[in-house]
């Protein structure tokens, strides 16, 4: 058959499938209207992958070939679009994939947990029995900031603060938090190294305030603003370095997969974790500048509300979904 | 069967600089209107930073078009190893795996992993087994000149049909000298075997046009 031929044989049909991909790809009205053709539309697009193999093999004009490849390759984005944001898959999201996929990481997460806990308990300690041993990891004027901030003097936290400042502290907490977060499970792409330096290094760094605070005699004013929203960031940062060292060891130890296969397969697992990640530092964002900073809360009702978050962060990590998982 | 060509650095970097120009444009609008707004406004200026740090490429490629408006600028898109739209999960991850790109100094690993590998993949794409491709351009339609077809003097196998359709197609864009050089080479099929000049390839063009199907 001769190009021309091929071509007015076909046009009729090419015209159809790029009026109906037009009606897919415009709004939602006609795409109502398409999706009822959808049986047209597959079929036509199943012919004109035909009639491209045909035209390739005999060598047809660039122009034909060109137009087929068009036409298929735009069909092929529409057939094959995958919708996954939607309500539903947010529900099974919250309710069975995270926490299935974090108790799935059970080792990461008990690594990640002791590589964050131990150097908060050892910087701790040490800082609380030898005091000056803040400054190694924080400079003095941000220990001083720590101190005034956690003082009982009237400037301290929550005693002036205004719904003005409650605000700015939210937007600082997400982008720090959040930040760092992200920054703990990216750079598990690096043999896990950085997530486990930024898990021991939050961790140090929390650890030797609470030490030098509680030193100070400044106890009761810290613990009841941290232990609130503590349920949920520190659990947060902790998930995070899971999931980077989860990455970290598919790169080291791939088993009998190539290694760039491993890390797409750990990827894909592990950003479930990351999910749940951010929607748990949204919320510790929100606790720690509207809560846990508010001076008209009594702190035994901080430390009441603090016992229920704790319960239920943990008793959702582990119990949540184990049905349908 | 599907054809997907891979961005290089080049492109990849104006696409970036680009995003760049407006990111920052946007942060500095707001900022002008967060200091009017106060508290609100600096958690406002706060939360746009961080999302445009992280979100911002996410959002724009799980649009129709698959890339942010730098890459749609310059005829970039995302799309899966396997040429299917991105997914919503390997879109997060390979921008939160920018973090990694980035290091240790301006993007260090994700260009040395772009000018090294064949697909041009920075770490994040390996992760998330995406690639960034050129997006398809509108096919262009060629015009055939008018020319009483001919019937060629002897049989003609078909990928030599295919390159003399070719010629016919880009003979309007060809110097008149060069399209006379490129027709002598195909004389024989017109029977003008040795000879060249203006008529000989207005013959070969007329075969071109009966092997095209015209009558």
């Amino acid at each position: 058959m001769r190009p021309l031929q091929f071509e007015r044989l076909y046009q009729a049909e090419w015209d159809e499938l790029e009026t109906l991909l037009a009606g897919l790809q415009a709004n939602s009205a006609r795409k109502h209207r398409a999706a009822v053709q959808a049986e047209r539309f597959a079929a036509l697009y199943r012919r004109a992958c035909d009639h491209l193999a045909l035209a390739r093999a005999r060598a047809y004009p660039a122009y034909l070939i060109e137009r087929l490849e068009h036409l298929t390759a735009d069909a092929h984005q529409v057939i094959y679009r995958r919708r996954e944001l939607g309500w539903a898959r947010l529900k099974t999201l919250a309710a069975v994939d995270f926490p299935c996929a974090v108790r799935a990481h059970a080792p990461y997460v008990w690594i990640a947990l002791a590589v964050f806990a131990v150097p908060t308990l050892v910087f701790g300690a040490l800082v609380y029995v030898r005091q000056e041993l803040i400054l190694a990891v924080v400079d003095p004027a941000t220990v001083a900031d720590f101190e005034r901030m956690y003082s009982s003097a009237a400037d301290s936290l929550g005693r002036t603060r205004t719904a003005d400042t409650d605000w700015q502290m939210f937007g600082y907490y997400i982008r720090n938090n959040i930040g760092v977060a992200f920054q703990c499970f990216a750079s598990g792409l690096f043999a896990g190294v950085g997530s486990l330096f930024f898990l021991a290094f939050n961790g140090a760094l929390g650890g030797a305030v609470a030490g030098y605070l509680t030193d100070r005699g400044l106890a009761p004013t810290f613990y009841s603003f941290v232990v609130t929203h503590a349920a949920f960031e520190l659990t947060a940062i902790v998930l995070a370095g899971a999931a980077g060292l989860r990455i970290g060891h598919a790169l080291l130890a791939p088993g009998r997969q190539t290694r760039a296969l491993a890390l797409v397969v750990a990827a894909r697992e592990s950003i479930v974790i990351v999910y749940g990640v951010t929607v748990m530092l949204l919320v510790a964002a929100a606790i720690e500048a509207f809560w846990s900073s508010s001076a008209r809360i009594a702190p035994p009702v901080k430390y009441g509300v603090a016992a229920v978050c704790w319960t239920a962060m943990l008793g959702y990590l582990t119990l949540q979904g184990r049905r349908a998982g | 069967m599907l054809q997907l060509r891979p961005a290089g650095l080049a492109s990849r970097f104006c696409a970036f600089s680009l995003d760049l120009l407006i990111r920052l444009s946007l942060l500095y609008a707001v900022a002008i209107a967060a200091v009017v707004m106060g508290g609100i406004g600096v958690a406002i200026w706060f939360i746009l930073i961080f999302a445009l740090e992280w979100l911002y490429p996410v959002i724009f490629e799980l649009t129709q078009s698959g890339a942010t408006p730098g890459k749609r600028a310059m005829g970039l898109k995302v799309v899966m190893d396997s040429g299917l739209p991105i997914t919503p999960a390997a879109s997060l991850t390979r921008n939160l795996l920018r973090a990694a790109d980035f290091l240790p100094l301006i993007y260090g690993f994700g260009v040395v992993s772009v000018l090294v590998r064949r697909d041009f993949k920075r770490l994040g794409d390996l992760a998330a087994a995406t690639l960034v491709v050129y997006r398809l351009q509108p096919a262009s339609r060629v015009a055939f000149g008018d020319v009483e077809p001919l019937e060629p003097a002897m049989s003609i196998a078909p990928r030599d049909q295919a390159a003399l359709i070719a010629l016919a197609a880009r003979a309007p864009r060809l110097t008149d000298d060069r399209l006379d050089e490129l027709a002598a080479l195909a004389a024989p099929i017109s029977g003008d075997t040795g000879q060249s000049g203006p008529e000989v390839t207005l013959r070969v063009l007329a075969v071109a046009h009966w092997l095209l199907g015209r009558s």
